[in-house]
C-alpha cells in the first residue's frame, strides 16, 4: 500500500501526495532538568495507510499522540496535519481519536454515548441518528445499545470505545493501544473494522504493545526508544532487511542480567537482544556465531531448547533495536 | 440552534442524566441539608428565639414568708427562662453538691429572719442613727454559683437579684416612711400613693429594628435555614470536582479536549444541572423550615416579602459555589484530593463565614474576618431579607460579591482547561 494507490482522502485542501501526518524535528520536555520525551523525532504517516508506532513504556509514545491531538505543544519542531499547521477546527474534524482507555460514561447507555459526542462533533438530527446506528453495527453492539455502559463486558468497552471516534466519519484516525486487554473476539472484530477503514480511505496512526498485532495490521512502523526513532520503515521490508542475519535460541532458563552484552562480545555475533527466554541475535554469518553463542550460554550453565535461522518479526526486530528498555 | 448552543444542550443533558442516575448522591443532596436544618432549628431553638425553654435551673433558700425571700422569688419567677426552686432552708454542703452535679446554675441563700434584719436597720436609718451605733449590719445574701455558668448570663443573674433587693429596700423604707408619717401627722395622715404610680422611668419592650415596618423576631431557624441552605450549595462543590476528575481519569475530558468543543460548553454543561440542584435544594429547605418545622415544635420560618431578593440570593451562592468546585477540580489530581480540599475548604468558610456559629456570637476581630467568606455574604443577604425585611435593593452588594467571586472561579477555570493557567 502506497499513497499513489488513493485518492486524496484528506479533503480539498489537500493534494493526493501531501502526508496525512508529518512530526518534524519534535522534542518534548516536561522540566528542563529532566531528559526529553520526545527527542527531535520526526515521522511521516502518508495518507491512507495504517502506521504503527512501536516502542517500549516510556519510549515517547503517549507523549507524541498528545502532541499530535492538539493536548500538549511541542518544546521545538513542529506537526502538520494534513497538510495544516495549525490544529483548527476544520483539521480537528479530520480527525478522530480513540484514547489508551474507554473514555466514555459508565453510567450512560452506549447509544447515550455516541448520541453525546457525536453532537460535540457536531452531527445532529436525521444526520446524528444515522451515524449513531451505523456504529453500533461496526461495533456490533447493538443488543446492548440501551443498557448502562458500566454493564458492558471489556471487550464491549472497547469496541464502543473505538467507534465513539468514528462517529464523525474522521479521515485520520488516531488510536492508542486499542486492543489491550480484550478477549481474542473483540480484537479481531477490532482489525476487522480498521482494515475496512483503511480499505475507505482513513489514515491509521496506532501505538500497539503487540508486534504480532503491528504485523498483522500495519503497513509501515516507526520504533521510538528513548523519544527518537529507532527504526522505521515498510514492515515487509523490515521484515526482509533483518530475515537473513537472525539467529533465535530458546533458552531452557533465564540468562544472567546483562548477559547479552557478554555475548555481544563475541567474534562474529552482532546484536544480541534477550526477553525471558527468547534471544535473537544477528551475525553476519550465523551458522559459525550460532555455535560460539551455544558455548557461551553453555559455559554459563544455559542450555539452548531450540535454535532457528532467519526467523525474523517485528518482535525480533523491536527486541534488536530497544534493548534493554525493552526489558520491564 | 447554533452549533455550541446545541453542544451545550447537550453537555447539559449528559450532565443531568449522570447525576439523576446516581441516586445514593441525590438522596445526600436533598435530604442531608433538610435533615440539618429541622434537627438544628429545633435544637437551638431556644438559644435564638424568645420562648420559655433554654432555662437555668436557680436554688433560693429563704424561709417561706420572709417578704425578701418572696420578693426575689416573684422577680425570678417572672423570667420565662428561670428555673427557680425554692426551699425554707437546706444544709449549705448539700447545696453545694447540687451545684456540682449541675442540678442548679445559681443558689442564692437568703439569711434566716433576713427581712426583719433589714427592717430594723431601715428604722435605725430613718431615725438618723449614726452608722457606728447601728445595732443591725447589713444584710449579707450569699450566692453560690456554678463554675461553668457562662459569665455573661451570670451578670444578668446578679443583676436581677440585686433589682429583686432593691425591690425589698424601697418597700421597707416606704413602711418606715409611712409609720413615721402616721405617727406625726396623726388624724391628717394620708396614705402615700402605690408605689407603681410613682415611678419615674418606664422602659418599654424592645423593638427589633427592621428595614421595612416592624420586623419578625429573630429566631433559630433564620440563622439555619439560610445558613444550612448556603452549605449545602457549597458542600455540592465536593460531588462536581470529584465528577470532573472521574471524567477526567475515565478521559472522556480529554476525548472532549481533541474535539472542538469550547471550554465555556464543557464547564457550563456541568454548572446547570448543579445549578438547578442547588435552587431545588434551596426550595425545599425554605418550604420543611416554613411548613414542617412548626409542626415539630419549632418557629416557622418568616420569609419576608420579597421573593425575587431571596431568589437572587440563591442564585448568586449558587454560581459561587459553583465556580469554587470547578476550580478545585481544575487543579485537584486526583478524587481524593479534590474531596478532601473541597471539604476542607467549605467546611473552614462556613466556620469562618457564621455558617457554624452565629457572627453575632463571635468576637469583634472574627465578626472582620467573617467578611472574607463568600458563606457570610450569603448569609447576610438572607439575614436582609428574612430579619431586616429588606428587598432586592438591600441584598445587591453581597449578591454582587458572590457573582464577582463566581466569575472569577469561572475565569480561573477555564484558562486552566484551556491550559493557560
Amino acid at each position: 500500500m502506497t499513497s499513489a494507490c488513493i485518492p486524496s482522502a484528506l479533503g480539498p485542501g489537500a493534494g493526493i501526495e501531501t502526508p496525512a501526518i508529518e512530526v518534524r524535528q519534535v522534542s518534548k520536555r516536561f522540566r528542563p532538568d529532566a531528559p526529553p520525551a520526545l527527542d527531535d523525532l520526526s515521522i511521516t504517516v502518508p495518507q491512507g495507510v495504517i502506521f504503527g508506532i512501536l516502542g517500549p513504556n516510556g519510549a515517547g509514545k503517549t507523549t507524541l499522540l498528545s502532541i499530535l491531538c492538539g493536548l500538549l505543544k511541542p518544546t521545538a519542531g513542529s506537526v502538520r496535519l494534513a497538510g495544516h499547521d495549525t490544529l483548527t477546527a476544520e483539521v480537528k474534524r479530520m480527525l478522530g481519536v480513540v484514547p489508551q482507555e474507554p473514555a466514555i460514561y459508565p453510567t450512560l447507555t452506549g447509544r447515550e454515548n455516541l448520541e453525546y459526542f457525536g453532537r460535540m462533533q457536531g452531527l445532529r438530527g436525521a444526520r446524528l441518528a444515522e451515524r449513531v446506528e451505523a456504529c453500533l453495527k461496526i461495533a456490533e453492539i447493538g443488543d446492548q445499545a440501551d443498557r448502562r455502559v458500566e454493564h458492558y463486558s471489556g471487550g464491549y468497552k472497547r469496541r464502543l470505545n473505538l467507534v465513539i471516534g468514528l462517529i464523525h466519519e474522521p479521515r485520520i484516525l488516531i488510536l492508542d493501544e486499542p486492543t489491550v486487554a480484550i478477549d481474542p473476539h473483540s480484537r479481531s472484530l477490532i482489525h476487522q473494522r480498521l482494515r475496512e477503514l483503511h480499505a475507505a480511505g482513513v489514515t491509521i496512526l496506532l501505538t500497539t504493545h503487540y508486534m504480532e498485532e503491528a504485523e498483522q495490521l500495519c503497513h509501515q512502523v516507526a520504533i521510538l526508544s528513548r523519544g527518537r526513532v529507532v527504526v522505521e520503515g515498510e514492515v515487509h521490508a523490515l521484515l526482509a532487511r533483518h530475515r537473513d542475519d537472525t539467529i533465535q535460541i530458546t533458552l531452557d532458563r533465564e540468562a544472567p542480567p546483562g548477559f547479552a552484552l557478554t555475548l555481544q562480545q563475541l567474534p562474529g555475533v552482532g546484536d544480541v537482544s534477550l526477553s525471558g527466554l527468547c534471544l535473537v541475535a544477528t551475525a553476519p554469518r550465523p551458522t559459525e556465531a550460532a555455535l560460539a553463542l551455544l558455548e557461551a550460554l553453555r559455559a554459563h550453565g544455559v542450555e539452548a531448547v531450540s535454535l532457528e535461522y532467519g526467523q525474523a518479526s517485528l518482535e525480533h526486530i523491536f527486541l534488536r533495536y530497544t534493548g534493554e528498555d525493552a526489558r520491564p | 440552534m447554533n452549533g455550541n448552543l446545541a453542544r451545550f444542550v447537550a453537555s447539559v443533558i449528559k450532565d443531568t442524566r449522570i447525576i439523576v442516575r446516581d441516586r445514593q448522591a441525590l438522596i445526600l443532596f436533598f435530604v442531608m441539608p433538610v435533615l440539618f436544618v429541622l434537627i438544628l432549628s429545633l435544637a437551638l431553638r431556644d438559644a435564638f428565639g424568645e420562648r420559655p425553654g433554654a432555662t437555668f435551673p436557680v436554688l433560693l433558700i429563704a424561709a417561706s414568708g420572709d417578704l425578701a425571700g418572696d420578693t426575689v422569688e416573684a422577680g425570678f419567677r417572672a423570667n420565662r427562662h428561670i428555673q427557680l426552686t425554692r426551699l425554707p432552708a437546706a444544709p449549705e454542703d448539700e447545696v453545694r453538691t447540687w451545684l456540682i452535679k449541675g442540678r442548679y446554675k445559681l443558689a442564692i441563700l437568703m439569711p434566716s429572719g433576713a427581712t426583719e434584719q433589714a427592717r430594723r436597720r431601715v428604722g435605725e436609718i430613718m431615725a438618723q442613727v449614726p452608722p457606728e451605733l447601728r445595732l443591725e449590719q447589713v444584710v449579707k445574701v450569699r450566692v453560690l454559683v456554678d463554675p461553668a455558668l457562662r459569665s455573661d448570663y451570670r451578670k444578668v443573674l446578679e443583676g436581677m437579684l440585686d433589682l429583686a433587693l432593691h425591690g425589698v429596700e424601697m418597700r421597707l423604707a416606704r413602711e418606715q416612711l409611712e409609720q413615721t408619717l402616721r405617727l406625726t401627722q396623726g388624724k391628717d395622715y394620708v396614705p402615700l400613693p402605690d408605689v407603681e404610680q410613682t415611678r419615674l422611668f418606664a422602659p418599654l419592650p424592645p423593638e427589633p429594628v427592621t428595614r421595612g415596618a416592624v420586623g419578625p423576631v429573630p429566631t433559630s431557624v433564620q440563622q439555619n435555614a439560610p445558613a444550612w441552605t448556603l452549605l449545602a450549595m457549597f458542600f455540592l462543590t465536593v460531588p462536581l470536582s470529584v465528577s470532573f476528575i472521574k471524567e477526567r481519569d475515565q478521559g472522556s475530558l480529554f476525548r472532549l479536549q481533541t474535539m472542538t468543543v469550547p471550554a465555556w460548553v464543557v464547564l457550563g454543561g456541568k454548572a446547570v444541572p448543579f445549578f438547578v440542584i442547588n435552587l431545588i435544594q434551596m426550595a425545599s429547605i425554605l418550604l420543611v423550615s416554613v411548613h414542617v418545622l412548626p409542626l415539630l415544635g419549632g418557629d416557622a420560618l418568616e420569609l419576608g416579602d420579597a421573593p425575587l431578593a431571596l431568589l437572587v440570593t440563591g442564585a448568586s451562592a449558587s454560581l459561587a459555589a459553583i465556580g469554587f468546585g470547578i476550580a478545585v477540580a481544575m487543579y485537584a489530581r486526583t478524587t481524593e484530593q479534590a474531596a478532601s480540599f473541597s471539604s476542607a475548604t467549605v467546611m473552614i468558610l462556613a466556620a469562618l463565614g457564621g455558617i457554624l456559629v452565629p457572627k453575632t456570637v463571635m468576637p469583634p476581630l472574627m465578626q472582620d474576618l467573617a467578611q472574607l467568606s463568600p458563606l457570610s455574604w450569603g448569609l447576610d443577604a438572607f439575614q436582609d431579607v428574612f430579619v431586616r425585611g429588606g428587598g432586592l435593593r438591600d441584598i445587591a452588594p453581597e449578591a454582587l460579591g458572590l457573582l464577582a467571586f463566581s466569575a472569577v472561579c469561572h475565569g480561573i477555570a477555564i484558562l486552566r482547561y484551556q491550559g493557560r493557567l
